[in-house]
């Protein structure tokens, strides 16, 4: 009530205060509101669904994570580039945020050569960030209203129509693998789907087994090697996109014939493939802090999803439930109930995160030994 | 597992008076494990010593025993209350002590009682060093790695050894020193050579030294199912070689990875599974960032400094959710309580900083400033921002202390890299100032080996405050405040005062948002006010509509000499009895290791620091409303007349700011005693030195000197020399210009009481009057006091009631007021009125069975007094804890100066009773038959007779120094002789002590004003060697007569003691 401080014209007070030249960014919602802050990355414009996430370290790894294709990702956690980015480790070769929004990101203010290095590579891909912005604040607005578009660029002028990027095919911008095997740990082969995948998760995959990558809309026919079982990697967007129909197909013919295997948006669309539904949360999951529990124990695990399959939807198809978070109840891990087949929604690679959830490529190994001992 | 059923009644060990090491922090911890058992249904029996604490309140726990913290009461306890279970783990390193000796000496065997929480072998594994790091070799997680030279290896050893720079330590002590940092091969060789020449027999320990490399913390919980989770970690801006007690620390880390993070949480984890821990522990990790190796440096196996700061910084209540633990719950079964809507089985991700900044007594204690692997602070602050800056600066606001005020320090370039170098608690205040002389960074992280990162970050500020001049108010006030810099620093540094710089903000509308702390940064809603200011948009919890008066209870900021947790006692009381009232209670403290800062106990919680900015930013935001300063000790008594001038005299609830500073300013105060006729001991009081110089000249020794608006006797000494008299005085008018110092006489052998009171204004009723046991001159605060049923004598208890009379009436005191006098013969001197709760007042509370801080809230609040004065039906002593073997260099004699930490509590049915426990307590007893060795002053000679004849009477061996030799010759008593050390003769002193081994020393300083270096020496030896000490002679007549009456004593349930036998 006695709190007429900062709300007021924020624009009007910082230019009395001399902060003018600084704060020549905006971000503008959906809804209307926009936030002046100081410009830092790329000084193209930004555009995308405004999410956030809780991750208190790891910006580095969640600003190369490809599920966060056609995504502004908002920071929660108030400092940003404290660290320098080569103790980061890249998801992939290039940053797939549309834009970074945060309150106070060190590397804008230092002349440091680590920090410049963070500040080019937003720059070298077109990435803008907007620093000095109360994140918390729009945090709660997301909380509350769900997610919503946003833009970052250098004029106040809201945009003339707010297309919603989930309607892209966002997977086509990010699923870069070709046909290709790569020798890992382990007497198993899998086909991985590349949906965007994660370098880390790459990784786990081929310490249990070697990979044949292949991309998302890739020919089965042109699969040239034999493989023992399928991986669907995790990536952006929306599970039921009609640019994901072939894949889907191709699994649900694949139930019951190989095992099969997925996380994140691969783990979404095992779900369709089974005749499951998926929805579109209201905010999602983005942090390292959920539980995950399967009944008796709970793991903490690393979240980026802002869609999950509808939980009732299991019913009616062979797989149950096998995991949900402690909190809300999303479904986090399915099991089919005739064949070998499973897959989780959170990211048992980390990176950000903690690597609880690790263990499930122990299980998948499992899987594939007594796979192997029937053969 | 859902609640384990067969648990009903559980006793929970408390940690006893606050000592350096063992803080408030077990007050917040022990509180609300004995508040989350009870929600379940389980009663509650409690064993803690300390009075001061709200733990030891019956809104706390059914059954409390005031009782010495030992194996006999335990004992005790479990017969008398049949208690099933007991909860060591919330009662700091006493109580882990305590549960590892009940397991020794076969009492839990013995009775139907288990221990409850983390077993009694994990806290054994984990406490023992050595089966510690054998159980890390067999997990294979890392431990600095050590290795053991004998005569007989150790060539061959020394050739394979590849662990430089490695402390080195003796299996004896070499020469006195404790390790030693050898960083080559060569250098090894030649000291193994040397030693195993000298001492073939002994061994060479031999530990890879990790100084100087990055220091963290995790605090983790794990549950009866084997979940574990990581509540935050902390990141310690000292590196390795400060004690994290000591160390400037960050939650959450800042400059680590996230695969760095990750890997000290899995390491952890693993850790503390292998122990198989149950319930809190905190984890202790050494991590070297070039090579990425880390160590494992300690595990706590309980709640600790750190967990109070971690639920503090995080939400997350650890202490509540390792009790629940404790009694069969599991994470997923407990709910999240500041949330309300998720549950404990998550990890709390944070969308601000905190810092969290120790409190060391270097205002209070001459001594020796370095800092290192042990503990010398008392207390610590914590500030909370959206950014490091603004949660440094409010950490450094909240410490009150002379360098956090002016920020600078007047060294030459060489001193400043020095103080750079040298842990010490000035090195915060050493690389601000060599930013402000635009050192470089790099030179200063170099110097100091903090991370660049914390360097660069307190750059943006100090280059803001470099471009400040004096006397004209900044034009960018508004991004000096959105960048953390506080207005007591723009004051500082412009000279314009604070309440002038309140006033431009109002005019320009600055002011800051306040934000919730709510465990998840805003993913869930969460229902708790537990808020923090800063320069953002947003703020959060505002009142939409006025349901109820609002009023505000400052709290009493860190813990520190003289101002402790007795204050928080106070605060949390008059919290809960406002919200009883109907009122709206608001709270602000910085203090994150008290219970007046746990979430759910006002409706809203500020963490805050307690200076005159955040004050008003708070009185504003919640205004209309009042606030009560009483519980804030001198801090809020100080800020007073400020907030007037800026709010009016309406908004204080209790004795009004006038009234105050008419009190607080010593000479208005004298002069007032003379108008009323009110004796008081004759005095002078000088502004300027040459009133000085004409006022020390006329004045007879011995005088005390002090200063005003002065908690703590903080530089107030009995002197005896003209010269030093002359030095106090300067120094004092230096150190507060403006302020009046007064010098008064000494009233020599008096005794001196302490009365607290509760009064509206009008009529008053007198809480307890407390008699010391050492005459008037010893610190309130290092008194051992009596609350008796016969003391004092019914005349003199008459006029001490006429003299609360007149004060009351005089000052229109409202609320709690303490008043201290002399009585010499019958004659009865007033030293000194606070208008404020005291010290003494839980002490008095619990010794009564009466609730004074309901009584004074209504009679604060509702100008009602409906109490009577309750007369003690028991013996009950209050006996002060020394901080002595932290500070050797710290002379361990009594003074107007207060030197303690903390204190306990006993009860009796006889005075002797009482006292033998207290006296016990603290370690004062002769357990043997041995030696007693006597040195006393000439003035204490005569009084000595008595004690000596009783002594020898026992069977004890006397030795004195030969004055007091002679004397008790004289007086037909036995004694041998031992040497003065600076004697050639032998046995010296000295000699006698380390060799013998007395079972007790009585020694009293020579010279009033300071010490005489042969008793110095002596005193100083005895608390290194742990051996029994009186140092006062009154003390010593009081040992005796327990002596006399024997070590007879039950222990009882603190209600028995308010009832007639």
């Amino acid at each position: 009530m006695n709190d007429v401080p900062m709300k007021c014209s924020k624009e009007k007070k910082l230019r009395e205060a001399g902060f003018e030249d600084r704060m020549s960014r905006w971000l503008i919602l959906e809804d209307g509101t926009s936030f002046q802050g100081i410009p830092f990355g790329s000084a193209s414009p930004g555009y995308g669904e405004i999410v956030f996430t809780t991750s208190m370290t790891g910006y580095v790894e969640t600003i190369t994570d490809p599920s966060y294709r056609g995504q502004i990702v908002i920071f929660a956690s108030p400092t940003v580039g404290n660290y320098p980015l080569w103790k980061g480790k890249m998801q992939s070769s290039f940053p797939s945020v549309s834009g970074i929004v945060t309150r106070d990101a060190h590397a804008i203010m230092h002349s440091d050569p680590d920090w410049i290095e963070f500040q080019n590579l937003l720059s070298r891909h077109g990435i803008p960030g907007i620093d000095g912005i109360d994140t918390r604040m729009i945090v709660r607005k997301i909380r509350d209203r769900g997610v919503m578009k946003a833009i970052i660029k250098d004029d106040p002028e809201p945009p003339e129509n707010w297309p919603d990027p989930m309607e892209r095919n966002l997977v086509s911008e990010v699923s870069l693998s070709t046909n290709k095997f790569i020798q890992g740990n382990g007497k198993t082969t899998y086909l991985y789907v590349d949906l965007g995948t994660k370098t880390s998760l790459m990784e786990n995959m081929l310490a249990i087994g070697s990979i044949y990558t292949v991309p998302y809309n890739f020919d089965p026919d042109s699969v040239t090697v034999k493989y023992d079982a399928v991986f669907l990697s995790n990536g952006p967007g929306d599970p039921s996109h009609v640019s994901l129909k072939p894949i889907v197909r191709f699994v649900s013919d694949n139930i019951g014939r190989i095992p099969i295997f997925g996380v994140c948006l691969g783990h979404q669309i095992i779900g369709l493939a089974s005749g499951g539904k998926t929805e579109k949360m209201k905010y999602g999951h983005r942090g390292v802090n959920h539980a995950v529990t399967d009944g008796t124990s709970i793991m903490i695990t690393s979240h980026n999803h802002g869609y999950a399959i509808n939980r009732s939807s299991l019913d009616s198809t062979d797989l149950k439930m096998v995991q949900w978070d402690v909190n809300d109840g999303t479904v986090e891990g399915i099991s089919s109930r005739y064949h070998r087949l499973m897959s989780v929604q959170y990211h048992p690679e980390a990176s950000p995160g903690p690597s609880d959830g690790s263990v499930f490529f122990n299980q998948m190994r499992k899987a594939m030994e007594v796979q192997d001992a029937q053969k | 597992m859902p609640l384990d059923r067969s648990i009903k009644k559980v006793l929970v060990i408390g940690s006893g008076p606050v000592v350096i090491g063992q803080a408030a922090e077990f007050d917040y911890a022990g509180s609300q494990a004995c508040l989350s058992l009870r929600e379940e249904g389980i009663e509650v029996v409690l064993l803690n010593s300390n009075p001061a604490t709200i733990q030891t309140d019956h809104s706390v726990a059914d059954r409390i025993y005031i009782e010495p913290i030992s194996v006999d009461a335990v004992e005790r306890i479990i017969i008398k209350e049949k208690v099933d279970s007991i909860l060591p783990t919330m009662g700091g390193q006493t109580a882990l002590n305590l549960a590892l000796r009940l397991k020794r000496e076969g009492v839990l065997d013995k009775y139907p009682v288990r221990i409850i929480g983390t077993p009694v072998e994990t806290i054994d594994t984990a406490e023992d060093r050595e089966k510690f790091h054998k159980l890390m070799l067999e997990i294979n997680e890392p431990v600095a790695p050590s290795a053991r030279l004998t005569t007989r290896n150790y060539e061959s050893e020394i050739s394979n050894l590849d662990i430089y720079p490695l402390i080195v330590r003796t299996s004896f002590s070499l020469g006195g020193s404790g390790g030693r940092i050898l960083r080559t091969k060569e250098e090894l060789t030649v000291l193994a050579n040397e030693f195993f020449r000298v001492y073939p027999d002994e061994v060479l320990e031999l530990e890879k030294s990790l100084e100087g490399i990055m220091e963290l913390e995790y605090e983790v919980i794990r549950d009866n199912a084997g979940n574990c989770i990581t509540i935050c970690n902390m990141e310690n801006l000292d590196p390795m070689g400060v004690h994290t007690g000591e160390s400037i620390v960050v939650t959450p880390s800042q400059t680590i990875s996230d695969q760095e993070y990750h890997n000290l949480r899995d390491s952890a984890i693993k850790v503390i599974s292998a122990l198989g821990i149950r319930g809190a522990c905190n984890i202790q990790f050494a991590l070297n960032q070039e090579t990425g190796e880390y160590y494992i440096v300690e595990v706590n196996p309980r709640t600790s400094r750190s967990s109070a700061l971690a639920s503090k910084a995080s939400g997350y209540p650890i202490a509540r959710t390792s009790s629940k633990i404790a009694v069969g719950y599991n994470l997923t079964e407990i709910i999240n309580p500041i949330t309300k809507n998720t549950y404990a089985a998550f990890e709390p991700s944070l969308d601000y900083i905190t810092v969290k900044i120790p409190r060391w007594p270097f205002d209070k204690f001459e001594v020796e400033r370095k800092i290192g692997v042990q503990m010398k602070s008392i207390g610590e602050v914590m500030g909370i921002g959206r950014t490091f800056e603004e949660a440094f600066f409010k950490a450094i606001s909240s410490l009150e202390t002379k360098e956090s005020k002016s920020l600078r320090l007047s060294v030459s370039d060489d001193q400043l890299k020095e103080l750079i170098k040298t842990p010490s608690d000035l090195r915060i205040y050493a690389i601000i100032e060599a930013l402000l002389r635009r050192w470089s960074t790099s030179n200063i992280r170099q110097l100091s080996r903090y991370a660049i990162y914390f360097i660069e970050k307190l750059k943006n500020v100090t280059d803001k405050l470099a471009d400040l001049s004096t006397g004209i108010l900044p034009e960018n006030l508004r991004e000096l405040k959105y960048t953390g810099i506080p207005d007591s620093l723009i004051s500082t540094f412009t000279g314009i005062p604070e309440t002038e710089i309140y006033k431009e903000r109002e005019r320009q509308n600055i002011f800051p948002v306040y934000k919730a702390i709510d465990t998840c940064s805003g993913e869930f809603f969460a229902e708790t006010p537990y808020l923090y200011s800063t320069y953002d948009q947003e703020s959060e919890f505002l009142e939409t509509e006025r349901k109820k008066e609002t009023v505000i209870v400052l709290g009493s900021g860190p813990n520190r000499i003289s101002q402790g947790l007795e204050f928080d006692y106070g605060s949390v009381k008059a919290v809960l009895k406002l919200k009883k009232k109907g009122f709206k209670t608001v709270m602000v403290n910085s203090n994150p290791e008290t219970v007046s800062t746990d979430f759910d106990i006002s409706d809203i919680l500020y963490f805050e620091p307690l200076s005159l900015e955040h004050i008003c930013n708070i009185i504003r935001r919640e205004s209309p409303c009042r606030i009560i300063i009483q519980f804030s000790g001198q801090t809020g008594q100080n800020l007073a007349m400020q907030i007037r001038e800026i709010f009016g005299d309406d908004i204080f609830l209790g004795t009004s700011p006038e009234s105050i500073e008419a009190i607080e300013d010593r000479k208005k105060f004298a002069e007032a005693l003379r108008e009323f006729g009110i004796q008081q001991p004759e005095f002078v009081t000088v502004t300027n030195m040459q009133e000085a110089v004409q006022a020390i000249e006329r004045t007879p020794l011995p005088v005390i000197v002090r200063s005003s608006f002065i908690i703590g006797g903080r530089a107030m000494d009995i002197i005896n020399e003209k010269e030093e008299v002359y030095g106090r005085v300067t120094s004092l008018l230096q150190e507060r210009p403006g302020f009046p110092v007064l010098l008064s006489r000494y009233v020599e052998d008096a005794t001196e009481i302490d009365v607290d009171f509760v009064s509206d204004g009008k009529s008053h009723v007198i809480s307890g009057i407390s008699v010391h046991v050492e005459e008037a001159g010893t610190h309130s605060g290092d008194a051992t006091m009596v609350l008796s049923p016969d003391l004092p004598d019914p005349q003199t208890g008459v006029k001490i009631r006429e003299l609360v009379g007149t004060f009351v009436r005089k000052y229109n005191l409202k609320g709690f007021s303490n008043l201290q006098l002399a009585l010499k013969g019958d004659e009865l001197y007033v030293i000194e009125l606070n208008s404020r709760s005291s010290r003494s007042l839980p002490f008095v509370s619990k010794a009564t069975g009466v609730d004074w801080i309901s009584v004074g809230i209504d009679a604060m609040v509702s100008g009602v007094l409906h109490a009577e004065e309750v007369h003690p039906k028991s013996y009950f002593v209050k006996i002060p804890a020394f901080p002595f073997n932290r500070f050797l260099d710290l002379d361990a004699i009594l003074g107007p100066e207060m030197k303690s930490t903390g204190e306990g509590m006993t009860a009796g049915r006889t005075l002797e009773e009482a006292l033998g426990k207290a006296l016990r307590m603290m370690n004062v007893h002769i357990r043997n038959k041995g030696s007693v060795v006597i040195s006393v002053s000439d003035k204490d000679k005569p009084g000595l007779l008595e004690i000596a004849e009783y002594i020898s009477a026992m069977g004890h061996k006397l030795v004195a120094t030969p004055g007091t030799r002679h004397f008790l010759k004289e007086n037909g008593i036995d004694s041998d002789v031992i040497y003065k050390m600076e004697d050639v003769r032998e046995p010296r002193i000295d000699q006698f002590i380390s060799e013998n081994r007395p079972d007790l020393i009585i020694n009293t300083p020579n010279s009033r004003s300071g010490s005489i270096k042969d008793g110095y020496q002596i005193r100083k030896l005895a608390i290194r060697k742990n051996i029994p000490l009186i140092t006062n002679l009154k003390l010593a007549e009081a040992f005796v007569q327990t002596l006399k009456a024997g070590e007879k004593s039950d222990y009882r349930e603190i209600r028995e003691y308010w009832e007639e036998p």
